[in-house]
């Protein structure tokens, strides 16, 4: 009797200790799924979007609707582009992310950086390396369509593709 | 069907009671002392007494009433360089009686704190600074000032985009997101001295650094593990230790007074919304403001309330809620920011940026003329 009394409480011992090594690791979000990004690569010395060392306007900018981060399927002809060129060639890209004026600027900060990060995620599901791929935000800075309205607002949400030289 | 009944009912419910609720805190002409402002003599009395009169004046605390006649009576002279400061009460007797040293804006300001400390025992806010983003060079830039806009000077001269400040503790560091290095990263910058220290280069994009009450700390939105997450930092970068989860944009993160805690902006339930966590992590609850879209948070040094902005319609407001309890739109603008009395917000509307007196809802210009103007931030 006693013997088993005391495999129970190691049994159990265990199992509590297995269960909070468990949650400590995993953490759930809102929507309680655990939540893994792809860890961004390190920067290329001498390659900046706002600096040199990057080729710009060699694709398409992929287009987002408003406060949109989802990849559209009208736009992944432009991102297998982007994709078949890096298949063929052995350099990096950087993915400039923006939004239209009319968020707040922090939160258009963040909200430019998903959207660089969804075509990550879209070029990587098409089976290239994440570690190939930078991003940045420029929130709502540097719009391509001057003032307000549909259609300047629906140009300037946007994900550029930069080509590291 | 159900569900968009269910929204615009709770929509309309919370629009009636927003038109019948009064301010949660009312100050009604009453309750404001009343306070009579001596001509300071000497020759720097007017350019200091101009000061402090304007000071006393935005403080929202006092009525400012011809000589003889206030339940407080301020005087003094003023040389330049030093000012000695008297406050006498209705009968007489000397309630403060100061030397201060500066030049004529610092003694007048510090002169104005002490007279409303001593009569109200609240904070003053006329020592404080503030900084910006302003736009009259050109490129984005830096700017700092005194908390009225004057004496208004720029920090940075980047050339690019230099945006998103946050001053410490008695404004003696200003951390702010510079993109003049080709990425967006966050410095640091001794206010005095002017030296900048890159603190923050990680890939993807660092930005919204707020400066920890004690100064010691940020914490900031990072991208480098693959989403815009919260992170803590030290004030001059470090390892940086991840608060937030979600596939979600977080954003904005705001410290409570004793840096236990943090509400920031998350859209990981679709549009961005304020949630409240631990600075240890461990997730974070979602403050019901009534609000559908909330961004850029500024919890106030009591701790009791928190102000932000709202999107609705087209256009930006800004909000205050008592936490625990209700949201009210308190003026028309975005990103706003406390004072440390917990009573004064800044916020930018339209080019300018203006000073809120909560309770009454007094708003005065204080920062315009320097292009567009945005982002303030305020010391304590």
């Amino acid at each position: 009797m006693k013997l088993s009394h005391s495999l129970f409480c190691a049994i159990a011992a265990s199992s509590l200790l297995l269960a909070s090594c468990k949650t400590k690791d995993q953490f759930a979000g809102a929507d309680g799924d655990f939540v893994d990004g792809m860890p961004l690569p390190e920067r290329t010395d001498g390659a900046a979007y706002l600096g040199g060392g990057v080729n710009k306007g060699q694709f398409a900018p992929v287009q987002f609707g408003f406060d949109s981060v989802e990849v559209s399927g009208s736009e992944m002809g432009k991102v297998q582009a982007v994709a078949d060129f890096m298949r063929s060639s052995k350099t990096d890209v950087i993915i400039a992310g923006f939004t239209d004026e009319r968020g707040t600027e922090e939160y258009n900060r963040g909200l430019g950086e998903r959207r660089a990060l969804a075509v990550r995620e879209k070029l990587v599901g098409l089976g290239l390396g994440g570690g190939r791929i930078q991003t940045v935000s420029f929130g709502e800075e540097m719009p391509v369509a001057p003032g307000g309205g549909e259609a300047a607002w629906a140009a300037n949400r946007r994900a550029e593709i930069g080509v590291v030289r | 069907m159900t569900r968009a009944i269910c929204s615009i009912s709770i929509f309309c419910l919370g629009a009636s009671a927003w038109a019948q609720d009064a301010p949660t805190i009312t100050v009604r002409k009453g309750d404001r002392v009343s306070l009579a402002v001596t001509p300071l003599g000497g020759p720097s009395g007017p350019a200091v007494t101009k000061v402090l009169q304007n000071d006393l004046d935005l403080s929202g605390w006092f009525q400012l009433v011809p000589d003889a006649r206030g339940s407080y009576v301020v005087g003094g002279t003023a040389a330049g360089g030093s000012l000695q400061g008297r406050v006498t009460d209705s009968s007489g007797a000397t309630i403060l009686a100061k030397a201060y040293n500066g030049n004529d804006r610092e003694v007048a300001h510090q002169f104005a704190d002490d007279i409303v400390e001593t009569i109200t025992g609240n904070p003053g806010i006329a020592t404080t600074k503030i900084a910006f983003v302003g736009t009259a060079s050109g490129p984005k830039e830096i700017y700092f000032a005194d908390y009225d806009g004057a004496s208004a000077r720029r920090l940075t001269s980047d050339r690019s985009i230099s945006v998103a400040p946050s001053l410490g503790p008695g404004a003696r560091n200003l951390a702010y997101t510079g993109y003049h290095e080709g990425y967006p990263d966050v410095y640091v910058i001794d206010v005095a001295s002017g030296a900048r220290q890159r603190v923050v280069k990680a890939p993807g994009t660092n930005s919204g650094a707020a400066i920890s009450p004690d100064g010691g700390k940020m914490a900031l939105t990072m991208s480098k593990d693959g989403n815009p997450e919260i992170y803590i930092t030290g004030l001059r970068g470090g390892m940086a230790r991840r608060l937030t989860r979600t596939r979600g944009v977080e954003s904005s993160p705001t410290w409570s007074p004793n840096g236990s805690e943090l509400i920031y902006s998350s859209d990981q339930g679709g549009s961005p919304q304020l949630y409240r966590m631990g600075a240890g992590g461990g997730g974070g609850s979602m403050l019901s403001t009534g609000f559908g879209y909330c961004t850029d948070p500024s919890w106030s040094p009591d701790g009791k309330k928190v102000a932000f902005t709202v999107r609705s319609g087209g256009g930006f407001s800004v909000a205050v809620m008592e936490l625990g309890g209700g949201a009210r739109i308190v003026a028309a603008g975005q990103n706003p920011v406390w004072g440390r009395n917990s009573r004064h917000l800044i916020y930018s509307s339209g080019s300018n940026l203006n000073l809120l007196d909560v309770p009454n809802g007094r708003s005065t210009t204080i920062v315009s003329g320097l292009g567009k103007v945005s982002e303030p931030t305020w010391s304590l």
